[in-house]
């Protein structure tokens, strides 16, 4: 069994904590995910999966309980610390592509190794190694609003592969694109999973893409109702 | 490596908006460059003047005259202008001899014009003037023999310094002047030094197309012989000028100077000597516009605030519309600092183009009234264009002064709103729409 990435123990998250309208959205979620595993996250709106997924991403903190990722518990680290752990284990994706405008395919690559301060050349190298990997070589000088959303989404995910993260969190990457497209995307992950080994979160509320992963975690009031597929079951 | 990125992404977005970045530039652009322009033209003000007196010839002198402080209803009545009351020659004599190291004489004299006849009996005229001193004048370069001095007037030798234009018009070409005798009206003076008339002398005292044989120089007789000659040694001046050794006090030498002569005056309220010194002069009138620049740029430089508040104003509205590239920014890993110091880079990037802008503005704006008030002298005072020595000199500390402070507006007005883009949470910024 391979070596865990995200142990996640009883995390509980709420809002608006102390004041009359104190919401709880997690309520205690339990959770492995080890490398190379492909994972979906499946719920409907509200379910708490957005946040959840904020949790894993490390843009948020945990209320109460623990969250290790690669052995690092994440709940206790300040701001920067946090923009560390983006920055070198977590490679988003987003429903929107979200590529920084009047910014050419490279240069969008090229960014979170410039956080993580890699020299002009060696950044240059690993963008033309990820576009040619999500076969955008030919886009490289091209701005976003000369893409068509899936090239979008394709440059965005060889940038969320920059640093080489742990774990590849996609949020709902093929809901802005047509079903052609997007099962393209899709293939794009497997490929990924299968050729490089990478772990995958894939966040969604369609059933239909949860099904193409080898696991399937569902979240309903904020609570893990199911997961099924994975090599072991999350600890109950 | 980090800041030429962010470099690079300011240049990109102001860009991306250029007639916005423009438009914010204006106030920063205004203000700079009206204090440049400001600053210039006092510059410019002091620099002529500065040139314009050392162009008169040499500054290290106080002029010393005498002075009735009787009231008009006195005038003629209780005072007649007692001749002893003047200074004299004896009194500056003596202030020499009490302060050797400090002062040293030069006295001269208008003795007359005389006319002459030259070799071909033509008549010629000569100013004639005396001298304690006449040698090492910068503006008087001797070509030939030496100047006038002091052993002259002691021996009450009949010597005399004339110019090239004179040799010209006095004797045949290719005589050599020096040892030549000129009979004047009052006596015979042996040449012995022959110097060149400056240009300045020249377009001050002759009109254009002058004959030179029409032309009246100045010839010089040492001091002495001329009042032993003209029989009034025991004759009090008017005023005189006492010369100072470089390097000194000014202030001091001037105290020195009204001390000695009130000294003297004590027993005659109704008549003093005063002591004027163009140096002292000419570095209170440059204390006077340095003010008048400092105080007006102050003024000018209001506007930088406004400028500023301009640069925070659209730096505000730039990082709300970017809301959501702040948050997928640090969703890749940048840290607060990073974006903070994208945002400040991007101020001080709009300030400093909008400096610099305004220097070239100022600067041009400053040389321009420059040249034409240079213009104006020209044309409506051409007596005076030859002795006005306008310089246009824009003013590099100014300039200096403007490039920091246009970097100061940017961090002081871009610190604010870089500092909300860098707090904003990621989450609340990926949402944003």
């Amino acid at each position: 069994m391979n070596k865990p990435v995200i142990q996640m123990q009883n995390v509980i998250k709420r809002y608006y904590i102390g004041q009359p309208n104190e919401l709880q959205i997690l309520n205690g979620i339990s959770l492995e995910i080890h490398e190379h595993e492909f994972v979906s996250i499946v719920g409907q709106s509200g379910s708490g999966k957005s946040t959840l997924m904020n949790i894993i991403g490390a843009l948020d903190r945990p209320t109460e309980g623990t969250y290790h990722l690669n052995g690092v518990d994440v709940s206790t680290l300040d701001d920067d610390e946090l923009s560390y752990i983006r920055n070198q284990e977590i490679g988003f994706v987003f429903q929107t592509f979200n590529l920084i405008s009047r910014t050419n395919a490279l240069k969008n690559v090229e960014m979170p190794m410039m956080y993580a301060g890699l020299s002009r050349k060696k950044r240059l190298e690993r963008a033309k190694e990820l576009l040619a990997l999500v076969d955008m070589s030919e886009r490289a000088t091209h701005q976003p609003n000369e893409l068509s959303g899936g090239q979008k989404q394709r440059v965005a995910i060889a940038r969320a592969m920059a640093n080489h993260p742990s774990i590849l969190l996609a949020d709902e990457p093929t809901g802005a694109l047509d079903s052609k497209t997007g099962h393209k995307i899709m293939d794009l992950f497997h490929k990924l999973h299968q050729e490089e080994g990478t772990t995958i979160i894939l966040i969604t509320h369609s059933s239909e893409l949860a099904e193409e992963t080898e696991r399937m975690i569902t979240i309903s009031d904020g609570n893990i109702i199911a997961d099924t597929g994975g090599e072991n079951n999350a600890v109950h | 490596m980090q800041f030429i990125e962010n470099l690079r992404l300011a240049i990109t977005s102001i860009l991306a908006n250029k007639m916005r970045s423009i438009l914010t530039m204006l106030g920063i652009i205004i203000g700079i460059s009206a204090v440049i322009m400001i600053t210039t033209i006092g510059t410019s003000i002091q620099k002529t003047l500065v040139n314009t007196f050392n162009s008169m010839g040499s500054m290290n002198y106080f002029e010393v005259y005498t002075s009735w402080n009787y009231s008009e209803e006195d005038f003629g009545l209780t005072y007649t202008d007692n001749s002893e009351d003047r200074l004299s020659v004896e009194m500056l004599n003596q202030l020499v001899e009490q302060y050797p190291e400090y002062f040293y004489l030069n006295l001269s004299d208008d003795v007359g014009s005389f006319p002459l006849n030259n070799w071909k009996k033509q008549q010629i005229s000569v100013n004639v003037s005396s001298i304690t001193n006449f040698e090492n004048l910068d503006d008087f370069p001797f070509v030939r023999g030496r100047g006038i001095n002091q052993n002259d007037g002691n021996g009450l030798k009949q010597v005399m310094n004339v110019s090239t234009l004179f040799v010209e018009q006095y004797f045949p070409a290719g005589t050599n002047p020096i040892g030549q005798t000129v009979s004047t009206e009052i006596g015979d003076f042996v040449i012995v030094g022959v110097f060149e008339l400056p240009d300045y002398y020249v377009k001050q005292m002759y009109n254009e197309g002058q004959q030179d044989i029409d032309k009246v120089t100045p010839v010089y007789i040492p001091y002495d012989t001329a009042r032993h000659l003209l029989e009034k040694e025991q004759e009090p001046l008017y005023y005189a000028d006492v010369y100072y050794y470089p390097e000194q006090d000014i202030d001091m030498l001037e105290n020195l100077l009204n001390n000695y002569f009130q000294e003297i005056y004590k027993d005659k309220p109704y008549v003093q000597i005063e002591v004027f010194n163009m140096q002292s002069e000419l570095g209170m009138i440059n204390t006077v516009i340095n003010v008048i620049t400092i105080a007006i740029s102050v003024i000018a430089a209001i506007s930088l605030i406004v400028g500023g508040v301009g640069v925070m104003n659209i730096m505000l509205v730039s990082i709300t519309e970017r809301t959501k590239e702040i948050g997928v920014r640090k969703a890749l890993g940048a840290r607060n600092s990073a974006i903070l110091a994208q945002f400040v880079v991007e101020a001080i990037l709009l300030c400093l183009i909008g400096g610099i802008i305004g220097i070239l503005l100022g600067v041009a704006g400053g040389v321009g009234i420059g040249f034409i008030a240079k213009f104006m002298v020209n044309q409506f005072y051409p007596e005076y264009a030859g002795m006005f020595k306008i310089t246009i000199q824009p003013s590099i500390p100014a300039m200096l002064i403007a490039v920091i402070f246009s970097i100061l507006t940017g961090v002081f007005f871009g610190y604010y709103p870089a500092n909300k883009a860098a707090k904003l949470n990621p989450i609340d910024a990926l949402r944003y729409d």
